[in-house]
């Protein structure tokens, strides 16, 4: 993938040739990538493909071991998160000995572009209560107060790690509608990550495919399948593609 | 972010003001009753006495002390526990049980720098827990001084317990714990392993540092002749380092030449024992002219606690710059 788009600052995310390397080897391998801004991203790939590991880096949790990324202009470093990003990590984290009042507290306290009204509007949205203990709710309300929390901040960028892996299949899709409802709205890029394609193909309009650290397949859904090939046939395609090539190697 | 890092030690800080309130009230209601406790038995003026000068019955003295030398003790003991408390329940948990529970990347993805995020939770866990001990340290060293020569002070500031329960000691051991304590739960993101290994490393280098700091503050020189009483070198005011016997020309003695000379002049010449004069008579006649020694007066007493305190704070310093390394970094 070429380098020569719209002007960097503009957009959400550009990845040059990163790679990340933990001791148990390279999680991502020459990676580039961009992020257009205005979609819903699906980020998939199977399990060990570098899914968490491109979040990471994009949020500054990690850093590459080569390569640069920008977010919106800039190198993520370890000082907090830009302030036009939200990230909402895999295990949801939350302090579970607050109370969902004060964890919009918490996310009012430590970002300056915080939206309590709006933050109280989802939750509110979400039926959950505001005095109750984070511990004491189910996974899909918490899942919500993670939302709520990531949303409050008004990001122009949304990183989602597997955000429904532990929902049942009702709660996935009430926390997928109204996810897709706000980012629509609001005018958020979104990317979400999963190994399960399905769950978001009626969903995302952009698609990045990742395979053993690589990107196999990446670009807007309908370019990607103009004829309406479902998005599942393309991926299992390239996935078997990749792993031709690589038995050849 | 003040807000966040109070309410999440919020029950910690609830804990230590209760720690303080009933410490509080029972060393107060220990004081009294053990003040009372002096004036029925007319020790008052004792206290303030060397034991040798209280005319006192000695009854009533040994029963006050075997009476009151166990609550007293467990006053001292308390402030000797409590940097290695501090260390393994507010040092080792602050930062492992986020790193364990994975709410550091909630707090890392928030629009706060990461020192800032650690500036805020040390600040809200150490300065408390600092209060919480300099004040029952002073409630404490209240409560010894009413007892006087009778307590447990009888035995001067140099021994162990009272050297580490006293001026700025346990403060700099309290820092050094807790350093100790957040950084280990950093390195090893285990709050149990942090706690665990955290009392064990602050007990082996609390021990391995004691007795250090005598040597780094300037000792004061004494020199007796052999024929002087020689009780005063071995009051326990003082820490002696190092004493023993000079001969004509001022050199010392080695320690067990010395004491063969000592022995020998225990004998008259014939083999019989030596009366008090013959022996004093002998000494300088085997080269025995002088005694010295070489100590550190009460007098500066602060010194040693202010060097000891500078050492472990410096350890500490050392520590809390890694913990913020290891935080700090991406991996």
């Amino acid at each position: 993938m070429t380098m020569h788009g719209p002007p960097g600052q503009t957009l959400p995310v550009i990845a040059e040739r990163v790679s990340k390397r933990y001791r148990r080897g390279w999680a991502l391998r020459e990676t580039s990538l961009v992020i257009p801004p205005n979609r819903v991203v699906a980020l998939v790939g199977p399990n060990g493909a570098g899914k968490s590991t491109l979040m990471g880096l994009t949020t500054g949790l990690l850093r590459p071991t080569t390569g640069a990324i920008t977010v919106f202009g800039d190198r993520p470093t370890g000082k907090g998160l830009h302030p036009a990003v939200s990230y909402l990590a895999q295990q949801k984290p939350l302090y579970q000995q607050f109370t969902v009042t004060e964890t919009l507290t918490y996310g009012a306290r430590t970002n300056p572009t915080w939206d309590q009204g709006y933050a109280e509007h989802l939750v509110g949205q979400a039926g959950v209560p505001m005095n109750a203990k984070i511990g004491a709710l189910s996974g899909g309300q918490r899942t919500r107060v993670s939302l709520a929390l990531a949303l409050g901040k008004r990001p122009k960028l949304l990183l989602l790690d597997e955000p429904l892996a532990d929902l049942d299949p009702l709660a996935r899709e009430t926390v997928l509608r109204a996810l897709i409802t706000e980012a629509r709205t609001q005018g958020i890029t979104v990317v979400l990550s999963s190994h399960v394609l399905a769950e978001l193909e009626g969903v995302c309009d952009h698609l990045v495919l990742l395979h053993k650290g690589r990107v196999v397949l990446a670009g807007d859904v309908s370019r990607l399948s103009p004829n309406g090939v479902p998005l599942g046939e393309l991926v299992l395609q390239h996935m078997r593609a990749a792993a031709a090539q690589e038995e050849a190697a | 972010m003040i807000w966040a890092s109070w309410r999440q030690q919020r029950l910690q800080l609830i804990t230590l003001l209760g720690l303080l309130v009933v410490g509080a009230a029972a060393i107060a209601l220990m004081r009294s009753n053990m003040v009372g406790a002096l004036a029925s038995a007319q020790l008052t003026d004792c206290v303030t006495l060397p034991l040798d000068q209280c005319t006192a019955p000695a009854g009533t003295v040994k029963s006050f002390a075997e009476t009151w030398a166990n609550p007293l003790d467990v006053g001292r003991m308390s402030i000797i526990c409590a940097p290695a408390l501090i260390g393994v329940f507010v040092g080792a948990p602050l930062f492992a049980r986020e790193l364990e529970q994975g709410t550091h990347v909630l707090a890392f993805t928030q629009s706060v720098s990461r020192t800032r995020w650690m500036s805020s939770k040390l600040l809200i866990a150490l300065v408390p827990a600092l209060v919480v001990l300099v004040a029952l340290q002073w409630l404490v060293s209240w409560w010894l001084s009413a007892a006087g020569t009778l307590g447990p002070l009888m035995t001067g500031p140099f021994t162990a317990v009272n050297f580490g329960i006293a001026h700025v000691s346990p403060a700099g051991y309290a820092l050094f714990a807790f350093a100790l304590g957040t950084f280990l739960g950093v390195v090893s993101r285990r709050t149990l392993v942090a706690m665990t290994a955290g009392l064990g490393a602050f007990v082996v280098v609390r021990f391995a540092l004691a007795g250090v700091v005598d040597r780094l503050v300037p000792a004061q020189r004494q020199e007796l002749p052999h024929d002087a009483d020689l009780t005063v070198l071995y009051r326990s005011d003082r820490l002696v380092l190092d004493g023993g016997w000079l001969d004509a020309s001022g050199h010392p003695v080695p320690d067990d030449r010395a004491s063969a000379l000592l022995q020998a002049c225990k004998s008259a010449p014939g083999g019989a024992p030596n009366t008090q004069e013959g022996f004093l008579a002998c000494l300088p006649q085997s080269g025995l002219v002088k005694k010295y020694s070489l100590f550190i007066p009460e007098s500066q007493a602060w010194q040693v606690h202010l060097v000891d305190a500078t050492i472990f704070t410096a350890l500490a310093l050392v520590l809390l710059a890694g913990t913020a390394w290891a935080l700090r970094r991406q991996s």
